[in-house]
């Protein structure tokens, strides 16, 4: 069953690429003057591979965060570090019309902000008070719309677009200069929460029991977080806030695999990344004269799915 | 040596006292006196300046130094982790490489060996204590606090534990929690009795024991019938 659930993945992502809204002519794909080329590994192949990692970085850094504050409903999405990401974008659009790296520069910049901004308020919180952090979150966010209403009061038609663009998330990247930095991130990150697979272990079997295994517990859970969320804000600041990927498959996957967390660590990689290819197929191919946006596929995924955590997760306890 | 220097938190005022190499100490005291509080304390779980193991005050310590120095068994197991199972949380005991070997061979002397592969949240409270008490002879710090390391076993369980906490190699040095006065009479460790958060009696166990004595610290609930010591449920308070 296992196999057969990674063979079919792999061979997902491996067709993946051949779909679209465009069809390949399979005899001019070895030619390298032709379009079809082009297409095929100057976009397609870039997109899914971009598409795999970001899928990858938010599911790892969802299993972390949900870990860490013993709460399913916890991810870097849902406590406002995407929408610091997207005011950042906003900014570096209207201010520094036209030049990406500021965008980039600024996305991961405002994720980094909102990021220190949740430490200092978590640090005056109880550790078991992780829904109080998570409404930090939830005003964060207002706080974040509301500055991006006066941006796009700001800005001009052109501006407002590339926000509103920008916010529903996006894999549409050509040739590979933006993967390599993703894909990076992606396996640092995943080397690290491997090896420090027994302290998160440790750190979601009991806190007092982790304190007195030996485990420095504020040290670990600041270096863990502070990785995850480095990981986040590159990942949105190339593909934007794509949301809910960091909710659904964490979950899905201990639900499925019913292990301890060390056990879901390279699962929740590869099936967050898969994920993400299937929600992006999808995207592509609803047969729109435009592809739709990656951001509201999975929105329109999370929501319904959100609510049905906070409906559920008391269960069994 | 464990050395306890005038420590005062919360309830707790003024308590100093010693544990020298290869002593054990059992203690006693009505809800609310504030034993579990002291446990915290000496293990460190609540941040103090007043407890030194071996000549070295325990703020001051490692991580790893200190896991290695102490151990705390609380009264419940209390795993949020839902997945984790029974051979998992043995395995998170080991703090030190070589004890792996151990781990087959304390399932098997706690009697819950087919406990093995079943996840932590689905055993039943007398389980979990056993599981706890595994964890420590895994763990096998130089001194281990057991905060009611009976309250939940069955009769012939609370004989197992007995016989663990007296003969087994894989404790050191014991504190022990208790309301169990027979277990407290028959391990015949000291006595370090609390009141409101006050050490009114530390010292040897027999004259703990003695009817005046007892009569004293739990008035008439206590009742002597040839060195066993009953709950008397017929006194009226």
């Amino acid at each position: 069953m296992k196999l057969f659930s990674i063979l079919l993945a792999i061979v997902l992502i491996v067709i993946a690429p051949f779909f679209g809204q465009i069809d390949l002519h399979f005899e001019d794909m070895l030619n390298n003057a032709s379009s079809s080329h082009m297409l095929f590994w100057q976009l397609r192949v870039p997109r899914v591979a971009i598409a795999f990692f970001s899928g990858a970085i938010l599911s790892l850094a969802g299993l972390v965060f949900q870990s860490l504050f013993r709460n399913p409903l916890t991810t870097p999405f849902t406590l406002g570090v995407a929408s610091g990401a997207t005011l950042g974008t906003a900014i570096a659009i209207v201010f520094f019309a036209g030049t990406v790296f500021w965008q980039y520069l600024f996305s991961f910049g405002g994720a980094l902000l909102t990021v220190f901004v949740l430490f200092l308020i978590s640090r005056s919180l109880k550790t078991t008070q992780t829904n109080s952090l998570l409404l930090v979150g939830v005003a964060l966010s207002f706080f974040y719309s509301a500055a991006l209403m006066v941006l796009f009061f700001l800005s001009d038609f052109s501006q407002s677009y590339s926000i509103v663009r920008f916010t529903m998330g996006s894999l549409n990247i050509i040739g590979f200069g933006l993967v390599y930095p993703v894909a990076g991130v992606s396996l640092l990150l995943l080397a690290t929460i491997h090896g420090y697979r027994k302290e998160v272990k440790l750190l979601l079997a009991s806190l007092d029991f982790a304190f007195l295994k030996g485990i420095e517990v504020g040290k670990i859970t600041m270096l863990l977080l502070l990785l995850t969320s480095l990981a986040i804000a590159v990942c949105v600041s190339v593909v934007g806030p794509i949301g809910f990927v960091g909710l659904i498959v964490p979950h899905i996957i201990k639900t499925l695999y019913q292990k301890s967390s060390d056990q879901l660590i390279f699962p929740t990689f590869f099936y967050g990344g898969v994920f993400l290819v299937l929600c992006d197929l999808i995207a592509r191919n609803l047969g729109a004269s435009s592809d739709i946006p990656i951001g509201v596929i999975t929105s329109l995924l999370g929501g319904p799915f959100f609510i049905y955590l906070i409906l559920h997760r008391n269960r069994g306890r | 040596m464990l050395h306890v220097d005038n420590l005062s938190h919360q309830i707790l005022k003024h308590i100093s006292f010693k544990l020298e190499h290869n002593q054990n100490v059992t203690i006693l005291g009505s809800n609310g006196s504030g034993k579990t509080t002291l446990a915290k304390a000496i293990c460190h779980l609540i941040h103090n300046d007043s407890v030194t193991i071996e000549g070295q005050k325990i703020a001051l310590l490692s991580a790893k130094q200190r896991a290695q120095y102490i151990n705390f068994i609380p009264a419940k197991l209390g795993i949020y982790d839902e997945y984790l199972t029974v051979w998992d949380y043995l395995n998170l005991n080991i703090i030190q490489e070589k004890q792996s070997d151990h781990l087959h061979n304390v399932l098997e002397l706690l009697g819950i060996t087919h406990l093995k592969n079943k996840q932590c949240h689905k055993l039943s409270s007398g389980e979990s204590a056993l599981l706890l008490i595994g964890g420590a002879m895994v763990h096998q710090a130089l001194y281990t606090i057991l905060d009611e390391p009976t309250a939940n076993l069955d009769q012939a369980k609370k004989v197992t534990v007995y016989q663990l906490l007296k003969n087994s190699p894989y404790f050191h040095n014991k504190i022990i929690i208790t309301h169990d006065l027979n277990l407290a009479y028959k391990l015949r460790y000291n006595i370090l009795f609390l009141e409101e958060g006050k050490v009114q009696y530390h010292g040897p166990c027999e004259p703990f024991f003695e009817q005046k004595h007892l009569k004293s610290c739990f008035g008439n609930a206590i009742k002597n019938i040839d060195g066993n010591f009953m709950v008397n449920y017929d006194e009226t308070l």
